[in-house]
């Protein structure tokens, strides 16, 4: 999977994965973290902050993910998987970067 | 006849045509791919090999139950070297591991060995079955993902938090210090109790305040008593030496 991701993150500000782990529901969770810490998607983005927030009181999993134009993208990863996740994170990047690139050619 | 025999002669130079083919043709051995000659071509075909087919297909067949499966030499190992790492730990914490660049990979080992605690790559088909049978069969849900164990014969969770706490690509999800199983905040609390030697002490020190505060409690009626004798011979005294009677009056009366 981290193979095929071509996921951009200049748009995204910072990126929080609440999950707890003695839960069974957090596998892709967890699994969408270890794909964001893969070095070509740390590379679009350095100063994009991932944390990831370990607790332990049977809440769901849930990343909440902020942009830099203020918008807020709330996944909760008891009932999506992995893919899923990184699809929808990847074509909010892709639509915002597209925007950004026509505001930049309209005013240079 | 004669014309016949010139003519055949002649005839025979010029159409001979095996002599002829050779010597227009490539030789038999060549460097290049040569095609086969169409006899042979056709030798070739009729001859091919056809394997036989069975008369029930192999995919119809039940499939064959492999029964006991034949544990790899290298798997056995693994699992014998993560049982004894169990073995001879007081602190076993779980960790996922988020890729990282190696030279950030060997600073980390080695801060964590200056406090001696050793950082094993473990793979979950190996210890899942490990730890079922073990004592930290509650740890196993926390096996999901790449993992990596943080192991010490010491119970040093400051030092290791500290370390984790500059490392964001490692995160802490549990761990199992002396037969308790702690979460993240479980041992954040723990790294902050004193330490066994600190606590012992106190403890001692409560006891014996209790049994120190007895002997005290028990000799208070008897020096209170002895306080109060002193002070009233003190005060007899400087009364007696203010007004002092005569001594022949006083053994005169009696």
């Amino acid at each position: 999977m981290a193979s095929k991701v071509s996921l951009v993150l200049r748009p995204v500000k910072s990126i929080v994965v609440r999950f707890c782990p003695f839960e069974p529901n957090v596998e892709s969770t967890r699994k969408f973290l270890q794909c964001l810490y893969h070095k070509k998607v740390q590379a679009t983005n350095t100063n994009c902050e991932v944390t990831a927030d370990v607790r332990h009181d049977g809440s769901e999993p849930v990343v909440d993910v902020m942009f830099a134009d203020g918008d807020r993208l709330i996944m909760k990863g008891a009932h999506l998987t992995t893919g899923e996740m990184l699809s929808a994170l990847e074509s909010r990047c892709n639509a915002k970067d597209l925007k950004e690139e026509q505001k930049n050619k309209k005013n240079p | 006849m004669a014309a016949l025999g010139g003519g055949g002669t002649r005839w025979r130079r010029a159409w001979l045509p095996s002599l002829q083919l050779l010597r227009r043709g490539s030789k038999a051995v060549t460097r290049h791919w040569k095609a086969m000659h169409f006899q042979r071509q056709k030798l070739m075909a009729v001859t091919e090999y056809l394997p036989p087919r069975p008369a029930v297909p192999p995919r119809c067949l039940p499939r064959p139950s492999t029964g006991a499966q034949q544990e790899d030499g290298q798997v056995r190992v693994l699992r014998r070297q993560v049982e004894e790492t169990l073995r001879g730990s007081r602190i076993v914490a779980v960790c996922q591991y988020n890729s990282m660049p190696d030279e950030d990979v060997a600073m980390f080992r080695h801060y964590l060995r200056k406090h001696n605690i050793h950082v094993k790559f473990v793979l979950n088909e190996i210890v899942r079955p490990v730890l079922a049978q073990s004592k930290y069969r509650n740890l196993l849900p926390l096996f999901v993902c790449q993992n990596i164990l943080l192991v010490s014969p010491e119970t040093r969770a400051r030092e290791m938090l500290r370390v984790l706490k500059g490392v964001p690509q490692v995160n802490l999800l549990g761990a199992c210090i002396d037969d308790t199983i702690l979460s993240r905040k479980g041992v954040e609390n723990f790294a902050q109790l004193p330490s066994l030697e600190v606590s012992q002490g106190q403890t001692v020190a409560a006891l014996s305040l209790l049994s120190s505060q007895t002997s005290s409690l028990l000799q208070r009626g008897p020096a209170h008593l002895t306080a109060l004798l002193d002070e009233h011979i003190r005060r007899l005294r400087d009364t007696g030496g203010a007004t002092e009677p005569p001594p022949g009056q006083s053994t005169g009366n009696l």
